[in-house]
């Protein structure tokens, strides 16, 4: 693979990965934000296999073998699960509406061009172009975390950041040292389970996963 | 070989309440005996740290605790040790508001309280950031079945938000993690030991400036949540006010500065590269806001509960003030910690005795606690004014110190903020508590102690919040001087 075509696909799975992001905020059923988180974590690992090539770091073959595995095949299957189990279908009335909410994340993605500047300008990577889609990735995830009412879109907005920050250490460093390279997947899939968990007692207790009626405790 | 087995023992009693029956009384009982242990080791640990400067373990010094670590590690099992011996009974009569709290509750219940202590353990001890991230993180985790441990509607909301903000803010805190690391390899090298924070600080005069700046917004937003500096404040006083009194004692007195110590660790590594002005300023900007915003919140408060929780968003705010106020400041700051998770894991531990014995979290149902019950009453109400910031206690001397060094850093102005934050803070709290130890107790509120196998504890409490307040001991005060080094230099 000549270093220019490295370079391309590298930024274009990147860019590609964002975009799947940016799908969750114009569709409205769960069962598309979860097919949406599933498509991104599997462009996601397209980028891994592109720089493992790119790098000729087989280090990174068995991670993307791991992120196929959780992100890919296991994430989504539970959350397909849960949502089955709670019943919700659609979310319905976001804060923030469908056309805002792309503009906001026009917005996001100029504001991590803006951020990662300095990040860029550093790196001597065939990869840096893909910098700041990876931030973007990362603030359009805190986007659908603000922004949507359901519980489940909350935990898909938070695996969305999560890709984002992951892409952004593949991009800039081949990832990080194993040890805590396993060390945050195992927090990242403990932290789902617990999350998924924590979803069906919102349902079974308050018979909604609408956590805009979780407003009990104030000051 | 005191490292590993001070981060074993949280987890030999962990093995211990998986596999015992859970109600067995040799669970509560060994369970606090280790946690007992874990404090002494500490206790060697640092009196080691004064003597040779450092302990290190395992390949490239996995493991590894200065004075600074030392102090943590004091703060973490003191506040674990007093609060599971103190909370032997905490669940015992309990009831959820989905049914009784049952026996696979209680196991689950034990098991993660030591693995809870674990965790900000191996925070402290670790010597990898990398690691150290993941052992916070791992804290929420641990954490969030804790907090919802009682099933009521309000403890499930409170251990959502919890979770979901937690793990967010500890997510931004790996973006910045990363974009360290990310420096140091762009300058210096793909090392197998590049994390290790002894190697960055080591090189951090020749990384990137900007990279780094930028890296510790990210870590400062994402262990300031954990740490519930403002604005990303609003989980604690969900989350402290509906867990157990124990793991609210130790979520309040240690967990916050454990989550703190990660951004002094940073600290010490971007003030290598860019000079402590950058950092200095970031801290000063959220701590003022943080003591603004919990002083403007107490104000209103009608739970004893969640004010205990927007005082420990006040303090950690007091903490970051302190440290952006050069060494003496940061003397300051690190007292204030000690002497908060002193007073505050009391306060929680005593709430909830009067929770267990008035059945409500609101000020205005606790009457005639000193009649009704007058240890803990009267213990609850010396914590109270020992947070508050009266003297003799500890707390009154850090934070007349952190002024000091503030009007002698040249902050007049932030000083004076945060000064007149924390008489309105001092006023409301009088104000709230002020009714509470008289007047006639409900009738329906049995008389006596409801448990009085949780008084003895306490008094580690007291030694500490009136040894910090009178003469600071010497061993303690070299330890202090050497881990404001550790930070400062």
């Amino acid at each position: 693979m000549s270093a220019d075509l490295y370079t391309r696909l590298a930024t274009l799975a990147s860019s590609l990965v964002l975009l799947s992001g940016i799908a969750i905020l114009w569709r409205h059923s769960l069962q598309a934000y979860i097919a949406s988180f599933a498509r991104q974590s599997l462009l996601f690992v397209m980028a891994i296999l592109i720089v493992a090539v790119g790098e000729k770091d087989p280090r990174l073959y068995g991670m993307a073998l791991m992120v196929f595995a959780l992100k890919v095949v296991f994430i989504p299957r539970v959350l397909r699960r849960v949502q089955r189990h709670v019943g919700a279908e659609m979310e319905i009335h976001p804060y923030v509406n469908t056309p805002v909410s792309l503009a906001l994340a026009g917005v996001l993605t100029l504001l991590a061009y803006a951020v990662a500047q300095p990040v860029v300008a550093l790196s001597e990577a065939p990869t840096r172009g893909g910098i700041p889609l990876a931030l973007a990735v990362v603030f359009v995830g805190l986007l659908i975390l603000v922004s949507r009412r359901s519980a489940l879109t909350q935990i898909v907005g938070f695996l969305v950041l999560e890709n984002g920050i992951a892409l952004l250490a593949v991009l800039v460093t081949s990832g990080v040292p194993l040890i805590v390279e396993l060390g945050v997947f195992l927090d990242v899939l403990l932290g789902f389970l617990v999350m998924q968990v924590f979803v069906s007692r919102i349902r079974e207790t308050f018979d909604t996963i609408d956590v805009d009626r979780l407003r009990g405790l104030r000051h | 070989m005191i490292l590993p087995i001070l981060l074993v023992l949280p987890l030999l009693a962990a093995a211990m309440a998986l596999l015992r029956k859970p109600d067995h009384p040799l669970v509560a009982r060994a369970g606090a005996a280790l946690s007992g242990v874990t404090f002494a080791l500490a206790l060697v640990l640092a009196r080691r740290c004064l003597t040779r400067g450092a302990v290190a373990f395992g390949p490239g010094a996995f493991l590894r605790a200065d004075s600074l670590s030392a102090i943590l590690t004091l703060i973490v099992s003191g506040v674990a040790c007093v609060s599971i011996g103190s909370g032997v009974n905490a669940l015992r009569h309990g009831t959820g508001e989905n049914g009784p709290i049952d026996d696979a509750l209680r196991r689950r219940y034990h098991v993660l309280t030591h693995l809870f202590v674990f965790t900000m353990l191996l925070a402290v001890l670790a010597n990898n950031v990398g690691v150290m991230w993941v052992a916070v993180e791992a804290t929420t985790i641990t954490t969030a079945f804790l907090v919802g441990v009682r099933r009521s509607k309000a403890a499930l909301e409170a251990s959502w938000k919890y979770i979901l903000i937690g793990s967010v803010g500890i997510a931004l805190a790996f973006l910045g993690t990363v974009l360290g690391y990310f420096n140091f390899v762009q300058r210096v090298g793909q090392t197998p030991y590049a994390l290790h924070w002894t190697v960055l600080k080591g090189v951090a005069a020749g990384l990137d400036g900007d990279v780094l700046r930028l890296a510790f917004v990210f870590i400062l937003i994402g262990y300031g949540t954990k740490a519930g500096l403002a604005p990303m404040h609003t989980w604690l006083p969900d989350a402290h006010s509906e867990a157990p009194a124990p793991i609210s004692a130790m979520m309040s007195g240690s967990l916050l500065a454990v989550a703190l110590y990660a951004i002094l660790r940073w600290k010490t590594v971007v003030d290598a590269c860019v000079g402590h002005a950058f950092t200095d300023r970031m801290l000063l900007l959220i701590g003022t806001l943080t003591v603004t915003v919990a002083a403007t919140l107490l104000i209103r408060q009608a739970s004893y509960k969640r004010m205990l929780a927007y005082s420990s968003v006040e303090q950690m705010g007091l903490v970051c003030v302190g440290l952006a106020f050069g060494p003496a400041g940061t003397l300051a700051a690190l007292m204030l910690m000690i002497g908060h998770a002193a007073g505050k894991s009391m306060a929680f531990l005593l709430s909830g005795n009067l929770l267990a014995a008035y059945g409500s979290t609101r000020i205005a149902s606790v009457r005639g606690v000193l009649r009704v019950m007058p240890w803990s009453g009267g213990l609850f109400m010396i914590a109270i004014l020992a947070l508050m910031g009266l003297p003799p206690f500890g707390i009154f001397l850090s934070e007349m110190l952190l002024v000091r060094a503030g009007f002698l850093s040249g902050h007049p102005w932030a000083t004076g903020l945060v000064l007149a934050m924390v008489v309105v803070i001092f006023v409301s709290l009088l104000a709230h508590l002020q009714r509470l130890p008289y007047g006639e107790p409900p009738h329906e509120v049995p008389r006596g102690e409801p448990d009085r196998s949780s008084l003895p504890p306490l008094a580690l409490n007291l030694v500490v919040l009136l040894a910090l307040g009178l003469v600071v001991p010497a061993p303690l005060l070299r330890l202090l001087g050497r881990a404001v080094e550790v930070v400062s230099r």
